[in-house]
């Protein structure tokens, strides 16, 4: 029984479960990596995960390849994910991941930090799947997994300049400050967003863009960031920038010695308190 | 104790209705029959002209049910007739109410010399029928009742007309419109020359109800008659008996036809047959009668009590204390609302005797049976209590008018649901109930005062049925009410909407209901195995408009002629669905019941009745039998066998179809339009919408075409749906099945013969695609448009297989890019958006093209994919070159580091659109190759071509292999090493040394000999050094890492050395350098002999002149090295704070 045991550990993209991947590098036996890829992720994101594939010095299995977001945009005819219809997390991740797993025994490996413990990650409800936490089992903390990328010669994904989490480039959890992160990195990305907003996917073939706007839910405007339109929250940068600067620099004076990347994310916490997309943050 | 029927007797009054046939010339009807004031006037109208003039006169009684019309009638034809014993039993009752009137009827005998042989009388009960036809059984029972015969033409000149005239009533199409007024007037004139003619006719309203169906009935046959009788004319006595007035009867009539009965009924006198409320009271006073003068006298004085009261109220009607003593046992409220309520409620004069005399024990006669009549003190009566038991309570009424019952309604429910009241709640309640049942706002309503009436010092229960919740008090009417309450003039909205209406047509106001249902084409759609549904519309005359949209889920259409005229059914042109016209005989029943439920919808819109519960729920109850009526008239007027049906054919014209029955003309229509419909047996697929289960199955069945075409069955076992649809549609059609040359099932042209016009449809549609592009949606559009009809569910099923069967000469393209593969997510999105997809199919090539195509595919190990279609084929091979340069790493993709052949072929296949563009013209000039012409014979460079273009995607798929190298070479290069084994052995003797990160991770990255290769190794490396993996590299990224490796390698190297044991430079030296916020900087100083007695000098000098600035050597060494290790620092990218505080000194070991 036993010996047919598959050992799997999902990546994400973030720092914690590509320091997990590093952590387990020949520990583990046969072990499998994979990443759900929606085909939307940050281009820093797929630009890391080659870099975590030439240093695991094996494949990290991409699932999904073949139905991303655009594919099932173009099924729903522009219905829009929401944290209230979230066939996003269902369809891209959820499902490709069971699939995959199949009904065989496994161990999934999954990357909660000593110092995070009560946090809830993708934890499998199918029969056939144990869950470890090797970083909760061995006291590994934040300043663990720091080291564990350093000394990989990996580092951080770079996006964490100014995002606080893999995913989606649209992903409906992200901050306004992030939004508007994204116009300044990745503006065609952001315009890309724009467009799907508008039930728009841009460039879906040379035949040029597939507009679903006379489609499903018509009539029915629908919003990535609450309460107004992409367009909308770029006009209003300066002022998502400066509240966010002001959220930093509060936060930098409430607690002494803070890494940035710690205070980056509770300053970003603080404007709002959604809850993430518990598997695209694996 | 007696009871107080001792005192009080009941007159026994008719409480029956009559029927004049059954009662004509009998004497029963007229038994305590009661000649009320209206009927002598009735009398009295008809005896003034009789006694006046020669002439006779006509007359229309108009009064509500129940008055005692029907026995006015009887009373008449008695009065009038030659029976003397009927006769004077008749005039006894007319003399009751008035002698004067009675003496009239004898002396009206007199001057016509009737008293023996009485007037020729034709009493009969109207039917749905033409007038005429009911005059002339009246005429006929005239004379009959004459002669007991119809006479001979010398007894009587117009038997002749009247034989023929009854004879032809026998025949159908002469009874539609009845015989002709001429012989109505005439038999009534040959009539009326022998003696007086009285015609009654009763339910007269029946006719004109009538009028409208029948249309062609002649008004007039009417108005002569009566002009005959009037003047200087004949004595006809005509009298009609109705609940409504004409026009109201011609309410839905048009306007032209209600001008002309206005016109008729103006040769009539107008006789109201309503009794007022007070002349009701009257009647109720004589039903009883009361025979002790001492209750009398207590009675009188107990009237007097109330009337004082009354009048105090202010209301007028309760004044009379003559009326009501006379009331008694009635108490005076109760007499006071019991007209109201019966006239609003029952059946007017006919429900209040069955109330005041009648056997049910809660009637009042039942009262005087069992109340004691106490000696003294205030008097038992029947009070609102009593009423509202027999009315409400009881069983009594069980036959009210719906459109008023849901004020009854609520408050009887509302009284019946609650339990537990006192007897004086209870009393009360059902006072306050009774009075609000009549209210109309004036001052009979239940206010405090009136309420004491009922009950004395009422207040503290009030209050406690208040709290209860079973009354309210409305400030606005000074009114308890248990009814809820509706304001709002119901009756008039409702007049305003239909006058509203009035101007719209038939169409208009169906087009505002809710759209008729779609129908089934039963017989055809079992037959044929599929559910062919028509939509159904209204329309007026005129343009009928297109037939339906391909993509309609329905398959045709059914017009339903609304209007006067037959619409213009639209051209036929190919693939159009049918359009069919159901005309019917007659709207006019559906126009009605139209006008009434649109005008209740349209007064349910309205704001007031928006604020108002109760009107609204009357209403809403109200629109629902609208709606059923509306429902039945629809049903009547488009039953198949009542319209005329009928389709746009071929150009030669419409075409009549078979009326038959249900949905026969549908059926009809469906087989000329959808002959060549594919059978599917498989009821999940073959529909326009699927369930989601049978989506699931229809996509699990996709993905099986797509991934294991080659197995038997798709590779499915058992028997879930996907399998069921697999053998229905799939194998048992010969789509998916082995032919002789091959062992493998294969998707092949169908042997089902009823599947080949679609199939060769899809066949048509990819020979059409040679020329351009074809949507997919146009192919959808054809498949479901006549004549193959295909449901859409099936469809992508049918689709693929043809795509499959032709995948080597098919290409697909999405949104306008080619497709080098039907993957299934591809035929995911194609089922969702057709529309976004396109075919195109590259036909076989000949000469030249066909060269290359053979050459190609040969290098590329891409003949056909499949077996039945070996010859190579312009997407096969495109499809090759395509996922070869979809494999290539994002370094290939961008590197001009390649051969120049190479280079631009991958630039080439990189923008490519079009395969035959890119194979024929763009790829061969990549080359330097001429393009390749589609009419050339010949291409002598093809086998060149060919190797060229093999060449270049070997020269591609290499290069990351190169690019390893390359660095692997480079890096034992820097390393002086001859193998990776050298190089990780150096770094694994700097393991577990505390290092400088980034050392540490190159340090690591080298010393890991778990890499499987070479290149898995160098990728690591190089990975470390550029922070970015090979295969994302870009030609700058190969520049910096030839520049930096070196400078790592040496650094490496040397921190090998120095850890080693007992090696390495023995002059050098580690500074380290720590900066205030913790950062750190190694340098490795060392000093050659050369330098070093020099070197020295000046250190000596040096710190001998600082000293005397210090005060001691010691201190100056300390000065200078802090300065030193400064000037050796990078300067900090946050050019801040002091400089370094300290500086660490080690030796090596």
């Amino acid at each position: 029984m036993a010996e047919t045991e598959r050992h799997i550990c999902g990546i994400s993209g973030g720092k914690d479960s590509s320091a997990l991947a590093v952590y387990l590098r020949g520990k583990v036996a046969d072990m499998e990596y994979f990443f759900c890829d929606t085909g939307a992720e940050l281009p820093e994101t797929y630009e890391y995960l080659t870099r975590l594939e030439v240093l695991l010095g094996q494949p990290i299995v991409r699932l999904n390849a073949e139905r991303g977001f655009d594919h099932w945009f173009e099924v729903f005819r522009g219905t829009l994910p929401s944290p209230q219809m979230r066939w996003c997390t269902r369809n891209m991740k959820i499902k490709p991941i069971e699939a995959w797993i199949g009904d065989e025994p496994a161990v999934s490996y999954v990357a909660i930090r000593a110092d995070e413990a009560n946090r809830k990650g993708y934890i499998s409800t199918k029969p056939n799947i144990k869950s470890r936490f090797p970083f909760v089992e061995d006291g590994i903390d934040r300043d663990g997994v720091m080291r564990i990328l350093e000394d990989a010669g990996i580092g951080l994904p770079s996006y964490y300049e100014w995002r606080t989490r893999s995913g989606c480039y649209f992903c409906f959890y992200q901050r306004k400050a992030e939004w508007v992160g994204l116009a300044d990195r990745h503006p065609e990305l952001f315009e890309r967003a724009v467009a799907i907003e508008q039930k728009v996917l841009q460039d879906a073939g040379v035949g040029g863009d597939a507009d679903f706007g006379d489609q499903a839910m018509r009539g029915r405007s629908y919003t990535w960031s609450g309460g107004e339109s992409l367009p909308q929250l770029h006009a209003r940068r300066d002022e998502i920038l400066r509240k966010h600067r002001d959220a930093l620099a509060h936060s930098r004076r409430s607690r002494q010695n803070v890494p940035l990347l710690e205070s980056l994310a509770d300053a970003l916490d603080e404007d709002d308190d959604m809850t993430p997309c518990t598997v695209c943050a694996l | 104790m007696a009871t107080l029927s001792v005192s009080v007797a009941v007159r026994a009054r008719f409480a029956r209705s009559a029927n004049l046939e059954r009662d004509s010339g009998r004497s029963e009807p007229f038994d305590g029959y009661l000649v009320t004031g209206r009927a002598v006037d009735m009398i009295e109208r008809l005896t003034r002209a009789a006694l006046t003039g020669p002439a006779g006169g006509a007359w229309s009684v108009t009064g509500p049910y129940g008055s005692g019309k029907s026995s006015l009638a009887l009373l008449l034809d008695a009065a009038f007739g030659p029976d003397r014993s009927l006769r004077s039993t008749a005039l006894d009752r007319i003399a009751e109410a008035s002698p004067a009137v009675a003496e009239n009827v004898l002396q009206a005998h007199d001057r016509h010399r009737t008293r023996r042989t009485g007037f020729q009388r034709g009493v009969v009960t109207a039917q749905r029928e033409p007038v005429a036809q009911t005059l002339l059984r009246a005429l006929h029972a005239a004379v009959l009742g004459a002669w007991g015969r119809i006479p001979s033409a010398r007894e009587f000149p117009a038997s002749r007309l009247l034989r023929e005239a009854l004879r032809h009533a026998q025949a159908p199409e002469l009874r539609r419109n009845g015989p002709a007024s001429s012989t109505i007037v005439e038999i009534a004139r040959s009539l009326a020359e022998r003696a007086p003619l009285l015609l009654i006719v009763d339910e007269f309203g029946k006719c004109l109800e009538a009028v409208p169906d029948d249309g062609g009935a002649d008004p007039y046959v009417l108005q002569q008659l009566a002009e005959a009788g009037q003047g200087g004319g004949l004595p006809i006595f005509l009298v009609t008996l109705q609940h409504l007035s004409f026009h109201d009867y011609l309410f839905h009539a048009d306007a032209s036809r209600r001008r002309e009965w206005a016109k008729v009924q103006g040769r009539f006198d107008d006789v109201s047959y309503a009794e007022s409320a007070r002349q009701a009271r009257v009647l109720v006073g004589s039903v009883f009668d009361v025979r002790d003068a001492a209750l009398l006298h207590r009675i009188r004085s107990h009237a007097r009590r109330y009337s004082d009261a009354l009048s105090r109220l202010g209301i007028a009607e309760g004044t009379d204390a003559e009326v009501l003593a006379s009331c008694y046992p009635l108490h005076p409220l109760a007499a006071l609302v019991l007209p109201e309520l019966c006239s609003r409620y029952g059946q007017h004069e006919r429900t209040l005797f069955a109330f005041l005399a009648g056997a049910d024990p809660a009637s009042a006669a039942s009262f005087l049976k069992v109340q004691d009549l106490p000696e003294r003190g205030p008097l038992p009566s029947v009070g609102l209590d009593a009423v509202y038991d027999y009315f409400v309570g009881g069983a009594a009424i069980s036959n009210l008018a719906l459109s008023q019952s849901s004020r009854w309604q609520q408050i009887a429910t509302r009284l019946r649901d609650i339990h537990g009241l006192s007897p004086r709640q209870t009393v009360l309640a059902k006072s306050i109930a009774v009075l609000n049942l009549v209210s109309t706002g004036g001052a009979t309503r239940a206010s405090r005062e009136v309420l004491a009436l009922a009950l004395p010092e009422p207040e503290e229960d009030l209050a406690a049925l208040g709290t209860r919740g079973v009354i309210t008090y409305r400030t606005f009417a000074d009114e308890y009410r248990i009814w809820q309450g509706a304001d709002t003039d119901l009756r008039r909205l409702l007049d305003e909407a239909h006058e509203r209406l009035q101007h719209r047509s038939l169409t208009d106001i169906l087009s505002g209901m809710e759209p008729p249902r779609p129908v089934v084409a039963a017989r055809h759609s079992a037959q044929n195995h599929v559910l062919r549904v028509f939509a159904r519309r209204y329309v007026d005359g005129g343009d009928a408009g297109d037939p339906l949209d391909p993509f309609s889920p329905y398959d045709g259409e059914v017009l339903l002629q609304a209007g006067a005229e037959i619409p213009r059914l639209p051209a036929p042109r190919p693939g159009a669905k049918p359009v069919i016209a159901a005309s019917p005989q007659s709207v006019t029943e559906l126009d009605r019941a139209a006008r009434e439920a649109a005008a209740v919808a349209a007064v349910l819109d309205d704001p007031d009745v928006g604020r108002d519960a109760v009107a609204r729920a009357e209403l809403e109850e109200r629109l629902a039998q609208a709606r059923t009526e509306f429902d039945r008239a629809f049903n009547n007027a488009f039953r198949t066998e009542s319209c005329r049906w009928t389709m746009r054919g071929d150009p030669s014209g419409d075409r009549t179809l078979t009326a038959g029955r249900g949905s026969a003309p549908l059926s009809e229509a469906a087989d000329l339009a959808y002959p060549s419909t594919p059978v599917v047996r498989n009821e999940m697929l073959n529909r326009t919408e699927l369930t989601s289960q049978g989506t699931k199955a229809r996509r699990l069945l996709l993905e099986a075409m797509i991934e294991r075409a080659a197995e038997p069955d798709l590779g499915f076992d058992g028997h879930g749906p996907e399998m069921a649809m697999y053998r229905s549609f799939l194998k048992d059609t010969g789509l998916h099945r082995t032919g002789s040359e091959t062992e493998e099932p294969e998707f092949r042209e169908p042997s089902s013969e009823s599947l080949k016009p679609a199939w060769e449809l899809v066949q048509q549609a990819f020979r059409d695609a040679r020329t351009t592009r074809v949507n997919v949606r146009s192919l959808y559009g054809a498949l479901r448009s006549p004549p193959i009809g295909m449901k859409a569910g099936v469809i992508p099923v049918l689709l693929t297989a043809a795509l499959l069967a032709r995948r080597d000469d098919v290409a697909i393209y999405e949104h306008g890019t080619f497709k080098p593969l039907l993957t299934a997510d591809l035929l995911e999105r194609l089922v969702r958006n057709p529309a976004h997809f396109e075919i195109k199919h590259f036909a076989s090539n000949t000469g030249a093209r066909r060269q290359v195509v053979a050459a190609l595919a040969q290098r590329l190990g891409a003949a056909g994919g499949s077996p039945r279609y070996r010859v190579a084929t312009v997407v096969a091979v495109v499809g090759r070159l395509v996922s070869a340069v979809r494999r290539l790493d994002r370094f290939t993709l961008r590197t001009r580091d390649l051969d120049a052949g190479a280079l631009a072929a991958r630039d080439v296949l990189v923008a490519a659109v079009e395969p035959d563009r890119l194979l024929f013209e763009a790829l061969p000039q990549a080359f330097g190759f001429p393009p390749v012409g589609a009419s050339a014979r010949n291409y002598p460079d093809a086998d060149t071509y060919a190797q060229a273009v093999t060449a270049a995607l070997e020269e591609l798929s290499g290069k990351p292999d190169r690019l390893l190298a390359e660095l692997l070479a480079l890096l034992l290069e820097s390393s002086a090493e001859t193998s990776r084994q050298g190089v990780s052995a150096q770094a694994a003797s700097l393991q577990g040394q505390v290092l400088e990160p980034d050392t540490r991770a190159f340090v690591l990255t080298l010393a890991n000999d778990a890499a499987e290769s070479d290149h898995d190794w160098i990728r690591a490396v190089a990975t470390v050094v550029a922070r970015k993996a090979p295969s994302e590299w870009a030609d700058e990224d190969v520049v910096r890492f030839r520049l930096e490796l070196p400078h790592r390698v040496a650094a490496f190297q040397r921190l090998a050395a120095l850890h080693a044991d007992g090696g390495g430079a023995l002059d050098a030296l580690r500074v380290i350098l720590t900066r205030p916020d913790g950062s750190e900087h190694v340098r490795w100083v060392g000093v050659d002999g050369n330098e070093r007695s020099e070197a020295e000098n000046a250190l000596d000098a040096a710190v001998a002149r600082l000293a005397r600035v210090t005060g001691s050597s010691q201190r100056a060494h300390r000065v200078l090295l802090a300065l030193l290790g400064e000037r050796l620092l990078p300067v900090p990218p946050e050019a801040e704070g002091p400089s370094p505080r300290n500086a660490r000194r080690a030796t090596n070991g």
